[in-house]
Protein backbone atom coordinates (compact mmCIF):
# COMPACT_ATOMS: atom_id res chain seq x y z
CA UNK A 1 0.00 0.00 0.00
CA UNK A 2 2.89 2.07 0.80
CA UNK A 3 4.82 1.30 -2.30
CA UNK A 4 1.87 1.98 -4.16
CA UNK A 5 0.97 5.43 -2.61
CA UNK A 6 4.49 6.47 -2.82
CA UNK A 7 4.41 5.35 -6.97
CA UNK A 8 1.63 7.13 -7.06
CA UNK A 9 2.90 10.54 -5.41
CA UNK A 10 6.59 10.64 -7.25
CA UNK A 11 5.19 11.02 -10.66
CA UNK A 12 3.12 13.83 -9.29
CA UNK A 13 5.91 16.05 -7.26
CA UNK A 14 8.49 15.79 -10.42
CA UNK A 15 5.06 17.29 -12.83
CA UNK A 16 4.74 19.76 -9.78
CA UNK A 17 8.61 20.25 -9.51
CA UNK A 18 9.02 20.63 -13.78
CA UNK A 19 6.27 22.90 -13.60
CA UNK A 20 7.38 25.89 -11.20
CA UNK A 21 10.73 25.31 -13.28
CA UNK A 22 9.22 26.28 -16.39
CA UNK A 23 8.90 29.67 -18.10
CA UNK A 24 5.29 31.44 -17.46
CA UNK A 25 3.15 32.49 -20.38
CA UNK A 26 4.56 35.74 -22.08
CA UNK A 27 2.46 38.84 -19.90
CA UNK A 28 0.42 40.14 -22.68
CA UNK A 29 1.53 44.02 -21.90
CA UNK A 30 4.99 42.70 -22.76
CA UNK A 31 3.97 40.98 -26.14
CA UNK A 32 1.93 44.07 -26.49
CA UNK A 33 5.01 46.11 -25.91
CA UNK A 34 6.63 43.88 -28.90
CA UNK A 35 4.23 44.46 -31.27
CA UNK A 36 4.43 48.03 -30.65
CA UNK A 37 8.62 48.04 -31.69
CA UNK A 38 7.74 46.40 -34.96
CA UNK A 39 6.33 49.75 -35.84
CA UNK A 40 7.94 51.43 -38.92
CA UNK A 41 8.21 54.51 -37.17
CA UNK A 42 10.50 52.95 -34.48
CA UNK A 43 13.37 54.48 -36.37
CA UNK A 44 11.81 57.67 -36.17
CA UNK A 45 10.70 57.89 -32.69
CA UNK A 46 14.25 57.10 -31.66
CA UNK A 47 16.01 60.04 -33.23
CA UNK A 48 13.14 62.46 -32.04
CA UNK A 49 12.62 60.81 -28.58
CA UNK A 50 16.73 58.82 -27.73
CA UNK A 51 15.50 59.18 -24.30
CA UNK A 52 12.14 58.31 -24.11
CA UNK A 53 12.88 55.11 -27.07
CA UNK A 54 16.07 54.38 -24.47
CA UNK A 55 14.12 53.84 -21.35
CA UNK A 56 11.66 52.33 -22.97
CA UNK A 57 14.02 49.22 -24.35
CA UNK A 58 16.05 49.53 -20.89
CA UNK A 59 12.17 48.63 -19.04
CA UNK A 60 11.79 46.12 -21.86
CA UNK A 61 14.63 44.34 -20.86
CA UNK A 62 13.87 44.15 -17.61
CA UNK A 63 10.44 43.20 -17.92
CA UNK A 64 11.73 40.56 -20.09
CA UNK A 65 14.19 39.26 -17.22
CA UNK A 66 11.21 39.53 -14.52
CA UNK A 67 9.23 37.34 -16.88
CA UNK A 68 12.08 35.00 -17.00
CA UNK A 69 12.19 35.13 -13.48
CA UNK A 70 8.93 34.37 -12.97
CA UNK A 71 8.19 38.08 -11.77
CA UNK A 72 5.29 38.71 -13.84
CA UNK A 73 3.36 41.25 -11.57
CA UNK A 74 6.82 43.64 -12.28
CA UNK A 75 6.85 42.34 -15.59
CA UNK A 76 3.95 43.50 -16.38
CA UNK A 77 4.12 46.90 -14.76
CA UNK A 78 7.76 47.52 -16.43
CA UNK A 79 6.11 46.66 -19.93
CA UNK A 80 3.07 48.89 -19.15
CA UNK A 81 5.68 51.82 -18.22
CA UNK A 82 7.90 51.07 -21.51
CA UNK A 83 4.28 50.62 -23.55
CA UNK A 84 3.64 53.94 -22.45
CA UNK A 85 6.84 55.52 -23.32
CA UNK A 86 7.69 54.15 -26.38
CA UNK A 87 4.18 54.74 -27.39
CA UNK A 88 5.00 58.15 -26.51
CA UNK A 89 7.67 58.67 -29.11
CA UNK A 90 6.08 57.10 -31.53
CA UNK A 91 3.36 59.60 -31.12
CA UNK A 92 6.09 62.28 -31.26
CA UNK A 93 7.61 60.83 -33.90
CA UNK A 94 4.02 60.65 -35.92
CA UNK A 95 3.79 64.30 -35.40
CA UNK A 96 6.93 65.67 -36.53
CA UNK A 97 5.63 63.65 -39.89
CA UNK A 98 2.58 65.20 -39.89
CA UNK A 99 3.69 68.49 -39.13
CA UNK A 100 6.61 68.10 -41.92
CA UNK A 101 3.47 66.70 -44.64
CA UNK A 102 1.27 69.48 -43.72
CA UNK A 103 4.46 71.74 -44.62
CA UNK A 104 5.01 69.84 -47.49
CA UNK A 105 1.26 70.26 -48.08
CA UNK A 106 1.11 73.82 -47.37
CA UNK A 107 3.98 74.56 -50.15
CA UNK A 108 2.39 72.41 -52.32
CA UNK A 109 -0.96 74.21 -51.95
CA UNK A 110 0.84 77.64 -52.29
CA UNK A 111 2.00 76.51 -55.46
CA UNK A 112 -1.11 74.56 -56.91
CA UNK A 113 -2.63 78.14 -55.87
CA UNK A 114 -0.14 79.53 -57.59
CA UNK A 115 -0.83 77.64 -60.95
CA UNK A 116 -4.58 77.99 -60.16
CA UNK A 117 -4.14 81.47 -60.32
CA UNK A 118 -2.36 81.56 -63.48
CA UNK A 119 -4.49 78.99 -65.41
CA UNK A 120 -7.36 80.88 -64.03
CA UNK A 121 -5.97 84.13 -65.32
CA UNK A 122 -5.48 82.70 -68.90
CA UNK A 123 -8.92 81.43 -68.93
CA UNK A 124 -10.36 84.39 -67.54
CA UNK A 125 -8.44 86.25 -70.54
CA UNK A 126 -8.91 83.23 -73.12
CA UNK A 127 -13.10 83.60 -72.23
CA UNK A 128 -13.26 87.18 -72.78
CA UNK A 129 -11.03 87.07 -76.45
CA UNK A 130 -13.97 83.97 -77.12
CA UNK A 131 -16.74 86.33 -75.61
CA UNK A 132 -15.49 89.40 -77.81
CA UNK A 133 -15.08 87.14 -80.69
CA UNK A 134 -18.45 85.47 -80.17
CA UNK A 135 -19.89 88.83 -79.84
CA UNK A 136 -17.54 90.00 -83.13
CA UNK A 137 -19.41 86.61 -85.15
CA UNK A 138 -22.56 87.61 -83.84
CA UNK A 139 -22.61 91.40 -84.69
CA UNK A 140 -20.74 90.15 -88.24
CA UNK A 141 -23.79 87.49 -88.90
CA UNK A 142 -26.13 90.35 -88.05
CA UNK A 143 -25.06 92.70 -90.13
CA UNK A 144 -24.31 90.45 -92.67
CA UNK A 145 -28.22 89.16 -92.83
CA UNK A 146 -29.40 92.71 -92.33
CA UNK A 147 -26.74 93.55 -95.84
CA UNK A 148 -28.74 90.45 -97.54
CA UNK A 149 -32.16 91.78 -96.22
CA UNK A 150 -31.43 95.73 -97.45
CA UNK A 151 -30.01 94.01 -100.49
CA UNK A 152 -33.02 91.70 -101.43
CA UNK A 153 -35.48 94.23 -100.07
CA UNK A 154 -33.92 96.80 -103.02
CA UNK A 155 -33.45 94.62 -105.43
CA UNK A 156 -37.28 93.95 -105.11
CA UNK A 157 -37.75 97.25 -105.26
CA UNK A 158 -35.65 97.87 -108.38
CA UNK A 159 -37.59 95.28 -109.45
CA UNK A 160 -41.27 96.83 -108.83
CA UNK A 161 -39.66 100.10 -109.77
CA UNK A 162 -38.33 98.36 -113.29
CA UNK A 163 -41.74 96.59 -113.88
CA UNK A 164 -43.21 100.24 -112.70
CA UNK A 165 -41.09 101.93 -115.48
CA UNK A 166 -41.87 98.93 -118.18
CA UNK A 167 -45.27 99.57 -117.49
CA UNK A 168 -45.54 103.67 -117.23
CA UNK A 169 -43.30 103.08 -121.00
CA UNK A 170 -45.43 100.72 -122.18
CA UNK A 171 -49.01 103.46 -120.69
CA UNK A 172 -47.28 105.80 -121.96
CA UNK A 173 -46.36 104.32 -125.65
CA UNK A 174 -50.11 103.57 -125.46
CA UNK A 175 -50.77 106.83 -124.88
CA UNK A 176 -48.95 108.04 -127.38
CA UNK A 177 -50.44 105.77 -130.04
CA UNK A 178 -53.94 106.78 -128.26
CA UNK A 179 -53.23 110.44 -129.05
CA UNK A 180 -51.48 109.92 -132.40
CA UNK A 181 -55.54 107.76 -132.92
CA UNK A 182 -57.11 111.35 -131.51
CA UNK A 183 -55.08 113.56 -134.04
CA UNK A 184 -56.44 111.19 -137.16
CA UNK A 185 -59.80 110.93 -135.41
CA UNK A 186 -59.75 107.86 -135.06
CA UNK A 187 -62.81 107.92 -132.40
CA UNK A 188 -65.01 108.88 -135.52
CA UNK A 189 -63.16 106.68 -138.68
CA UNK A 190 -62.30 103.19 -136.37
CA UNK A 191 -64.55 104.10 -133.58
CA UNK A 192 -64.23 100.09 -132.42
CA UNK A 193 -60.95 99.56 -131.94
CA UNK A 194 -60.32 103.19 -130.47
CA UNK A 195 -62.41 102.27 -127.95
CA UNK A 196 -60.97 99.14 -127.22
CA UNK A 197 -57.46 101.19 -127.31
CA UNK A 198 -59.24 103.62 -124.43
CA UNK A 199 -60.85 101.11 -122.34
CA UNK A 200 -57.57 99.25 -122.65
CA UNK A 201 -55.55 101.98 -121.53
CA UNK A 202 -57.90 102.72 -118.23
CA UNK A 203 -57.75 99.45 -117.42
CA UNK A 204 -53.98 99.87 -117.92
CA UNK A 205 -53.70 102.79 -115.50
CA UNK A 206 -56.11 100.79 -113.22
CA UNK A 207 -53.81 97.73 -113.02
CA UNK A 208 -50.80 100.10 -112.07
CA UNK A 209 -52.16 101.78 -109.70
CA UNK A 210 -52.68 98.56 -107.79
CA UNK A 211 -49.24 97.20 -108.43
CA UNK A 212 -50.40 94.58 -111.14
CA UNK A 213 -47.32 95.68 -113.40
CA UNK A 214 -48.06 92.46 -115.31
CA UNK A 215 -51.68 93.06 -115.80
CA UNK A 216 -50.59 97.08 -116.37
CA UNK A 217 -48.05 95.98 -119.01
CA UNK A 218 -51.06 93.57 -121.11
CA UNK A 219 -53.32 95.87 -120.74
CA UNK A 220 -50.89 98.45 -122.59
CA UNK A 221 -49.52 96.52 -124.88
CA UNK A 222 -53.27 95.78 -126.08
CA UNK A 223 -54.14 99.51 -125.69
CA UNK A 224 -51.06 100.38 -127.76
CA UNK A 225 -52.00 97.34 -130.46
CA UNK A 226 -55.70 99.00 -130.82
CA UNK A 227 -54.62 102.37 -131.02
CA UNK A 228 -52.51 101.60 -133.84
CA UNK A 229 -54.63 99.68 -135.36
CA UNK A 230 -57.17 102.41 -135.33
CA UNK A 231 -54.18 104.67 -136.52
CA UNK A 232 -54.05 102.31 -139.63
CA UNK A 233 -57.56 102.27 -140.44
CA UNK A 234 -58.46 105.95 -139.59
CA UNK A 235 -55.72 107.96 -141.18
CA UNK A 236 -55.86 107.53 -144.63
CA UNK A 237 -59.99 108.33 -143.96
CA UNK A 238 -58.65 111.48 -141.93
CA UNK A 239 -56.11 112.58 -144.13
CA UNK A 240 -58.22 112.38 -147.01
CA UNK A 241 -60.94 114.05 -145.29
CA UNK A 242 -58.33 116.83 -144.08
CA UNK A 243 -57.29 117.24 -147.12
CA UNK A 244 -60.23 117.62 -149.04
CA UNK A 245 -61.54 120.22 -145.70
CA UNK A 246 -57.84 122.14 -146.70
CA UNK A 247 -58.60 121.84 -150.47
CA UNK A 248 -61.57 123.35 -149.84
CA UNK A 249 -60.54 126.02 -147.69
CA UNK A 250 -58.01 126.71 -150.46
CA UNK A 251 -60.49 127.23 -153.05
CA UNK A 252 -62.62 129.27 -150.88
CA UNK A 253 -60.05 131.58 -150.30
CA UNK A 254 -58.42 131.54 -153.60
CA UNK A 255 -62.57 132.23 -154.96
CA UNK A 256 -62.22 135.34 -152.31
CA UNK A 257 -59.16 136.67 -153.09
CA UNK A 258 -59.89 136.09 -156.79
CA UNK A 259 -63.39 137.74 -156.49
CA UNK A 260 -62.02 140.67 -154.70
CA UNK A 261 -59.18 141.51 -157.85
CA UNK A 262 -61.16 144.51 -159.67
CA UNK A 263 -62.14 144.65 -163.58
CA UNK A 264 -62.21 140.25 -163.21
CA UNK A 265 -65.20 137.89 -162.89
CA UNK A 266 -65.26 134.65 -161.13
CA UNK A 267 -67.23 131.49 -161.44
CA UNK A 268 -66.99 128.12 -160.35
CA UNK A 269 -67.23 125.61 -162.71
CA UNK A 270 -67.55 121.61 -162.12
CA UNK A 271 -67.08 119.15 -164.89
CA UNK A 272 -67.39 115.54 -164.50
CA UNK A 273 -65.19 115.04 -161.32
CA UNK A 274 -63.43 117.71 -162.01
CA UNK A 275 -63.86 121.25 -160.20
CA UNK A 276 -62.39 124.70 -161.16
CA UNK A 277 -62.03 128.57 -160.46
CA UNK A 278 -62.39 130.95 -163.86
CA UNK A 279 -61.19 134.15 -163.53
CA UNK A 280 -62.55 135.81 -166.48
CA UNK A 281 -60.49 138.99 -167.47
CA UNK A 282 -63.17 140.59 -170.27
CA UNK A 283 -62.35 143.16 -172.47
CA UNK A 284 -58.46 142.57 -172.64
CA UNK A 285 -57.56 143.06 -176.06
CA UNK A 286 -58.62 144.99 -178.95
CA UNK A 287 -60.30 143.36 -181.92
CA UNK A 288 -58.83 140.52 -183.66
CA UNK A 289 -55.29 141.79 -181.03
CA UNK A 290 -53.12 139.58 -179.32
CA UNK A 291 -51.67 142.34 -177.14
CA UNK A 292 -53.10 143.83 -174.19
CA UNK A 293 -54.61 147.11 -174.26
CA UNK A 294 -53.61 149.73 -172.29
CA UNK A 295 -54.44 150.01 -169.01
CA UNK A 296 -54.83 146.52 -167.81
CA UNK A 297 -51.04 146.21 -165.65
CA UNK A 298 -52.72 146.53 -162.48
CA UNK A 299 -54.93 143.51 -163.53
CA UNK A 300 -52.86 141.18 -165.01
CA UNK A 301 -50.21 142.07 -162.00
CA UNK A 302 -52.90 141.19 -159.27
CA UNK A 303 -53.43 138.42 -160.97
CA UNK A 304 -49.57 137.17 -160.81
CA UNK A 305 -49.70 137.93 -157.00
CA UNK A 306 -53.01 135.75 -156.90
CA UNK A 307 -51.36 132.62 -159.07
CA UNK A 308 -47.91 133.24 -156.51
CA UNK A 309 -50.19 133.07 -153.63
CA UNK A 310 -51.63 129.90 -155.00
CA UNK A 311 -48.61 127.89 -155.96
CA UNK A 312 -50.11 124.87 -155.96
CA UNK A 313 -53.21 124.98 -158.21
CA UNK A 314 -52.20 124.11 -162.05
CA UNK A 315 -53.50 126.77 -163.90
CA UNK A 316 -54.80 126.97 -167.45
CA UNK A 317 -54.17 130.60 -169.46
CA UNK A 318 -56.99 129.95 -171.96
CA UNK A 319 -57.09 132.90 -174.50
CA UNK A 320 -60.42 133.63 -176.05
CA UNK A 321 -61.92 135.56 -178.99
CA UNK A 322 -65.46 137.33 -180.31
CA UNK A 323 -66.99 135.25 -183.16
CA UNK A 324 -66.23 137.56 -186.07
CA UNK A 325 -64.05 136.18 -188.62
CA UNK A 326 -62.22 132.56 -189.21
CA UNK A 327 -62.02 130.18 -187.00
CA UNK A 328 -58.79 129.39 -187.49
CA UNK A 329 -57.43 132.82 -187.41
CA UNK A 330 -59.47 133.27 -184.46
CA UNK A 331 -58.17 130.40 -182.78
CA UNK A 332 -54.60 131.75 -184.04
CA UNK A 333 -55.89 134.91 -182.07
CA UNK A 334 -57.00 133.54 -179.06
CA UNK A 335 -53.70 131.05 -178.91
CA UNK A 336 -51.45 134.24 -178.97
CA UNK A 337 -53.34 136.16 -176.74
CA UNK A 338 -52.70 133.39 -174.14
CA UNK A 339 -49.17 132.80 -175.26
CA UNK A 340 -49.21 136.40 -174.53
CA UNK A 341 -50.69 136.38 -170.86
CA UNK A 342 -48.65 133.37 -170.27
CA UNK A 343 -45.55 135.97 -170.96
CA UNK A 344 -46.96 138.48 -168.80
CA UNK A 345 -47.85 136.34 -166.10
CA UNK A 346 -44.30 134.62 -166.18
CA UNK A 347 -42.70 137.88 -166.83
CA UNK A 348 -44.08 139.01 -162.60
CA UNK A 349 -42.80 136.09 -161.15
CA UNK A 350 -45.07 133.28 -161.71
CA UNK A 351 -43.59 129.95 -162.40
CA UNK A 352 -44.07 129.52 -165.73
CA UNK A 353 -44.57 125.98 -165.80
CA UNK A 354 -47.30 125.97 -163.89
CA UNK A 355 -49.14 127.76 -166.32
CA UNK A 356 -50.56 125.96 -169.68
CA UNK A 357 -51.52 128.46 -172.49
CA UNK A 358 -54.35 127.28 -175.34
CA UNK A 359 -56.76 129.61 -177.21
CA UNK A 360 -60.68 128.05 -177.87
CA UNK A 361 -61.19 130.80 -180.58
CA UNK A 362 -64.77 131.43 -180.22
CA UNK A 363 -66.24 128.92 -178.80
CA UNK A 364 -67.52 129.45 -175.18
CA UNK A 365 -68.86 132.87 -174.96
CA UNK A 366 -68.56 134.40 -172.22
CA UNK A 367 -71.80 136.48 -172.99
CA UNK A 368 -73.85 136.96 -176.00
CA UNK A 369 -71.41 138.08 -179.49
CA UNK A 370 -74.79 139.73 -180.69
CA UNK A 371 -73.65 143.22 -179.28
CA UNK A 372 -70.30 145.34 -180.15
CA UNK A 373 -70.06 144.97 -175.81
CA UNK A 374 -70.55 141.49 -176.10
CA UNK A 375 -67.99 141.18 -178.13
CA UNK A 376 -65.62 142.90 -176.48
CA UNK A 377 -66.19 141.29 -173.50
CA UNK A 378 -65.75 137.91 -175.04
CA UNK A 379 -61.98 138.96 -176.69
CA UNK A 380 -60.57 137.83 -173.17
CA UNK A 381 -58.28 135.62 -171.51
CA UNK A 382 -59.78 133.65 -168.71
CA UNK A 383 -57.26 132.21 -166.07
CA UNK A 384 -58.35 128.68 -164.86
CA UNK A 385 -57.34 127.34 -161.65
CA UNK A 386 -57.89 123.64 -161.45
CA UNK A 387 -58.56 122.35 -158.22
CA UNK A 388 -57.54 118.74 -156.88
CA UNK B 1 3.99 70.00 -22.13
CA UNK B 2 1.76 72.69 -20.82
CA UNK B 3 1.46 74.59 -18.25
CA UNK B 4 -1.02 72.42 -16.11
CA UNK B 5 0.97 69.22 -16.68
CA UNK B 6 4.54 71.01 -15.32
CA UNK B 7 2.55 72.11 -12.00
CA UNK B 8 1.32 68.52 -11.71
CA UNK B 9 4.39 66.81 -12.29
CA UNK B 10 6.24 69.55 -10.25
CA UNK B 11 3.98 69.21 -7.14
CA UNK B 12 4.33 65.36 -7.60
CA UNK B 13 7.75 65.85 -7.38
CA UNK B 14 7.76 67.68 -4.52
CA UNK B 15 5.08 65.46 -2.52
CA UNK B 16 7.65 62.57 -3.22
CA UNK B 17 10.36 64.01 -1.91
CA UNK B 18 9.01 65.63 0.49
CA UNK B 19 7.04 62.03 1.59
CA UNK B 20 10.63 60.62 1.03
CA UNK B 21 12.23 62.92 3.93
CA UNK B 22 9.18 62.87 6.22
CA UNK B 23 8.89 58.77 5.56
CA UNK B 24 12.30 58.08 7.64
CA UNK B 25 11.55 60.38 10.76
CA UNK B 26 8.84 57.55 10.42
CA UNK B 27 5.74 57.35 12.65
CA UNK B 28 2.09 57.53 12.14
CA UNK B 29 1.58 61.00 11.84
CA UNK B 30 3.69 60.72 8.40
CA UNK B 31 1.99 58.22 7.09
CA UNK B 32 -1.42 59.94 7.30
CA UNK B 33 0.32 62.56 5.58
CA UNK B 34 1.15 60.27 2.80
CA UNK B 35 -2.06 59.09 2.38
CA UNK B 36 -3.41 62.58 2.14
CA UNK B 37 -0.69 63.59 -0.50
CA UNK B 38 -1.60 60.36 -2.65
CA UNK B 39 -5.42 60.93 -2.73
CA UNK B 40 -4.75 64.70 -3.50
CA UNK B 41 -2.64 63.53 -6.46
CA UNK B 42 -4.93 61.07 -7.35
CA UNK B 43 -7.72 63.58 -7.32
CA UNK B 44 -5.54 65.85 -9.57
CA UNK B 45 -5.00 63.68 -12.44
CA UNK B 46 -8.51 62.42 -12.35
CA UNK B 47 -9.18 66.10 -12.86
CA UNK B 48 -6.62 66.13 -15.48
CA UNK B 49 -7.92 63.05 -17.09
CA UNK B 50 -11.45 65.02 -17.46
CA UNK B 51 -9.67 68.12 -19.03
CA UNK B 52 -8.02 65.62 -21.15
CA UNK B 53 -11.14 64.33 -22.08
CA UNK B 54 -12.27 67.81 -23.03
CA UNK B 55 -9.33 68.99 -24.56
CA UNK B 56 -9.94 65.81 -26.93
CA UNK B 57 -12.58 67.19 -29.13
CA UNK B 58 -12.06 64.80 -31.75
CA UNK B 59 -12.60 61.75 -29.98
CA UNK B 60 -9.10 60.04 -30.46
CA UNK B 61 -7.83 59.15 -27.07
CA UNK B 62 -10.81 57.40 -25.81
CA UNK B 63 -9.27 54.01 -24.40
CA UNK B 64 -6.24 55.96 -23.78
CA UNK B 65 -8.11 57.52 -21.36
CA UNK B 66 -10.36 54.64 -19.76
CA UNK B 67 -6.82 52.91 -19.16
CA UNK B 68 -5.62 55.92 -17.41
CA UNK B 69 -8.75 56.09 -15.02
CA UNK B 70 -8.63 52.50 -14.45
CA UNK B 71 -5.34 53.01 -13.68
CA UNK B 72 -6.70 56.23 -11.33
CA UNK B 73 -8.54 53.62 -9.70
CA UNK B 74 -5.85 51.36 -9.16
CA UNK B 75 -4.09 53.49 -7.68
CA UNK B 76 -6.70 54.76 -5.45
CA UNK B 77 -7.45 51.14 -4.28
CA UNK B 78 -3.91 50.51 -3.51
CA UNK B 79 -3.85 53.93 -1.44
CA UNK B 80 -6.96 52.18 0.88
CA UNK B 81 -4.52 49.51 0.81
CA UNK B 82 -1.70 51.75 2.31
CA UNK B 83 0.04 50.28 -0.54
CA UNK B 84 2.12 53.70 -1.51
CA UNK B 85 4.79 52.54 -3.40
CA UNK B 86 2.80 51.00 -6.01
CA UNK B 87 0.54 54.09 -5.59
CA UNK B 88 3.25 56.20 -6.82
CA UNK B 89 4.33 53.86 -8.86
CA UNK B 90 0.68 53.72 -10.73
CA UNK B 91 0.51 57.63 -10.34
CA UNK B 92 3.90 57.80 -12.06
CA UNK B 93 2.94 55.75 -15.32
CA UNK B 94 -0.34 57.73 -15.05
CA UNK B 95 1.72 60.90 -15.57
CA UNK B 96 3.43 59.34 -18.41
CA UNK B 97 -0.29 58.27 -19.87
CA UNK B 98 -1.07 61.62 -19.47
CA UNK B 99 1.56 63.29 -21.44
CA UNK B 100 0.93 60.30 -24.41
CA UNK B 101 -2.78 61.37 -24.37
CA UNK B 102 -1.73 65.01 -24.55
CA UNK B 103 0.57 63.91 -27.78
CA UNK B 104 -1.93 61.98 -29.29
CA UNK B 105 -4.73 65.09 -28.94
CA UNK B 106 -2.26 66.95 -30.48
CA UNK B 107 -1.28 64.06 -33.08
CA UNK B 108 -5.01 63.99 -33.84
CA UNK B 109 -5.43 67.45 -34.61
CA UNK B 110 -2.20 67.45 -36.95
CA UNK B 111 -3.69 64.28 -38.71
CA UNK B 112 -7.02 66.39 -39.05
CA UNK B 113 -5.50 69.08 -40.16
CA UNK B 114 -3.31 67.25 -42.51
CA UNK B 115 -6.34 65.97 -43.72
CA UNK B 116 -7.90 68.80 -44.24
CA UNK B 117 -5.11 70.52 -46.02
CA UNK B 118 -5.32 67.33 -48.24
CA UNK B 119 -8.61 67.73 -48.94
CA UNK B 120 -8.23 71.41 -50.07
CA UNK B 121 -5.16 70.59 -51.76
CA UNK B 122 -6.93 67.43 -53.88
CA UNK B 123 -10.20 70.19 -54.21
CA UNK B 124 -7.55 72.86 -55.71
CA UNK B 125 -5.86 70.29 -58.07
CA UNK B 126 -9.24 69.16 -59.26
CA UNK B 127 -9.98 72.88 -59.63
CA UNK B 128 -7.34 73.61 -61.66
CA UNK B 129 -7.84 70.55 -63.98
CA UNK B 130 -11.23 71.67 -64.69
CA UNK B 131 -10.13 74.98 -65.11
CA UNK B 132 -7.20 73.60 -67.67
CA UNK B 133 -9.82 71.77 -69.22
CA UNK B 134 -12.25 74.61 -69.42
CA UNK B 135 -8.76 76.96 -70.55
CA UNK B 136 -8.51 74.00 -73.44
CA UNK B 137 -11.95 74.03 -75.01
CA UNK B 138 -12.73 77.43 -74.57
CA UNK B 139 -9.21 78.16 -76.92
CA UNK B 140 -10.27 75.01 -78.92
CA UNK B 141 -13.59 77.22 -79.36
CA UNK B 142 -12.08 80.43 -80.06
CA UNK B 143 -9.27 78.81 -82.79
CA UNK B 144 -12.98 77.12 -84.05
CA UNK B 145 -14.27 81.03 -84.31
CA UNK B 146 -11.26 82.04 -85.67
CA UNK B 147 -11.70 79.64 -88.27
CA UNK B 148 -15.29 80.65 -89.32
CA UNK B 149 -14.74 84.13 -89.37
CA UNK B 150 -11.73 83.81 -92.25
Amino acid sequence: MRAAIAGLLVPLLLGAGLAACATPPKPRELEAYDNLRRSSNLQEAGKKSPDLVAGAEKLSEKSHEEWQSNDLEDSRRDALMAQVKLKTALTLAEQDQLKAKIQAMSQDQAQAEEQYADVAKDLASEQEKLTLLQKYVTEKQRLSKEMTSAQQKAEAEQQRLSQELVSQQKIAAAQLSLRTAETVEASKYAKTEFSAASDMLAKADADLKQNDYAGAQASAEMAKKNADRAVEIAKPLYEQAEEANQNKARDDALARDASAITGVSVKLERRGELQRLVVVVPELFEKRKPDISPGHDSVITALADLLKKYPTYPVQVIGYTDNRGKASELLAVSAARAQVVYSALAARGVEARRLNPSGLGGEEPYVDNKTSSGRAKNNRVEIVFLYH
Amino acid sequence: MTARTRGTTLVLCAAISFMGGVGSVGGGRALAGEEDDLQRQIDTQRSGAADLERLDELKATGDEIALLRSWLDEAWNLRAKHEYDQVREVLDRSLKQADLIRAKITTSKLRAQAAKREAALAELRAKITKTRKALADTTAKKKALEGSTQ
